[in-house]
């Protein structure tokens, strides 16, 4: 039987395999919503996201990565969007007396915790080792790891530098980065 | 211990529950064909409108240039200036598609991904001068186009004025550009500002660690 066969235009591989991953999108959906609406929009908007990255993926792109990336990725822009909301409008309301319940235990334990802390705390409740944060979002781990890449980068040669520099405001308007 | 109690707090929510229910294959099916990026952020479709109308003026700048040149028309310089807008904005448009590729956008790693976001909207802003000039130039063929009705002798004094003409143009162009800085662009722009503002707070927060 051919798993990756395509059944109504969408791979079954791919089904499978967001069905399978579905917990791990929530995951980080009760991190970064406030309610029910916000929850559904982040979990669907993730879930398109995950299946946009392995349609389009290159073949030696691992899929966990692509799962993680769309996750923490979409996370993030749901935090951008959401930042001029009132701050009434970010309180709590879950439809499940439970889950409100939860969630607001959960909430109050994390206070105030900066995105950057949020995802390493997905990532720690996802048992993915701390490693992993660099690989997804290329931000400096926490400790002497930055400051290695640091020394490495003051190695380049001076000519080299001065190559990188080479008409800074002609380069700014040519090479998009 | 605060870790401790946080994975506590974290495996106190429910197994199942309304918020939390497994995905359906129906759902899946309808969702994974929905745009993972909406309202401002979804650029691609806008971009795309924008290539087809762009090409659609451009061809037919070809041909009134090419009238122009044959006919040593007193518009060549402004079929020319025309045509070469046209051309430019056709390349900037569709390399900032290229450069986009919303296809694999998400599969970067965030700050990658948010230093790209961050260019391709400060693009999309500087491609509102392109609007604004190409505006000045259908604008000014509209006015023509008008005093042709009303005045044959204000339209033919026009025609006839290259220097006038220009200032026209360019007084057109500026407050078109004005007028797309007080009503579209502040969108885009406030865009920007959270864009830059998360990707600086973010690394901030992570070289502070």
């Amino acid at each position: 039987m051919n798993n990756s066969s395509k059944k109504g235009g969408f791979d079954v591989d791919i089904r499978s395999l967001l069905k399978l991953q579905h917990k791990r999108v929530y995951s980080i959906c009760r991190l970064f919503t406030h309610n029910y609406k916000e929850h559904q929009d982040l979990f669907i908007n993730i879930i398109a996201a995950v299946s946009q990255n392995i349609q389009s993926r290159r073949q030696n792109s691992d899929k966990q990565t692509l799962i993680l990336r769309a996750c923490i990725n979409m996370a993030a822009l749901h935090s951008i969007t959401m930042e001029p909301e009132p701050a009434r409008e970010r309180a709590i309301q879950f439809k499940s007396p439970d889950y409100q319940r939860s969630m607001t235990r959960f909430r109050e334990s994390i206070g105030e915790a900066s995105d950057y802390e949020k995802f390493r705390l997905f990532l720690e409740f996802e048992g993915m080792p701390t490693e992993e944060l660099t690989h997804l979002t290329g931000l400096p781990l926490p400790g002497g790891v930055a400051g290695k890449k640091k020394e490495k980068e003051s190695e380049l040669p001076l000519q080299r530098k001065a190559l990188f520099n080479f008409i800074p405001y002609l380069k700014e308007k040519l090479v998009w980065s | 211990m605060e870790l401790k109690k946080l994975q506590q707090h974290w495996d106190e929510f429910p197994e199942m529950s309304m918020e939390e229910r497994p995905v359906l294959s129906s759902d899946l099916e309808k969702i994974v064909v929905k745009n993972p990026f909406s309202g401002t952020i979804n650029l691609r479709r806008k971009l795309l409108i924008r290539i087809v109308v762009i090409s659609v003026l451009w061809l037919a700048g070809i041909g009134q240039l090419r009238f122009q040149w044959k006919t040593d028309g007193p518009d060549l310089y402004q079929a020319v200036a025309l045509f070469g807008l046209l051309t430019y904005s056709v390349y900037f448009h569709v390399r900032l598609l290229l450069f986009a590729d919303y296809s694999t956008l998400l599969s970067l790693p965030l700050i990658s991904f948010l230093g790209k976001l961050e260019t391709v909207v400060d693009k999309y802003i500087l491609s509102f001068k392109f609007i604004s000039g190409l505006a000045g130039f259908y604008l000014l063929g509209g006015i023509e186009w008008l005093l042709s009705g009303w005045s044959k002798g204000a339209q033919e004094s026009l025609s006839h004025n290259d220097w006038y003409k220009w200032l026209i143009l360019i007084f057109i162009s500026v407050s078109f550009d004005i007028l797309l800085m007080h009503t579209i662009i502040p969108r885009y722009q406030r865009l920007l500002a959270a864009v830059r503002k998360y990707k600086e707070g973010i690394q901030a927060k992570a070289q502070n660690k």
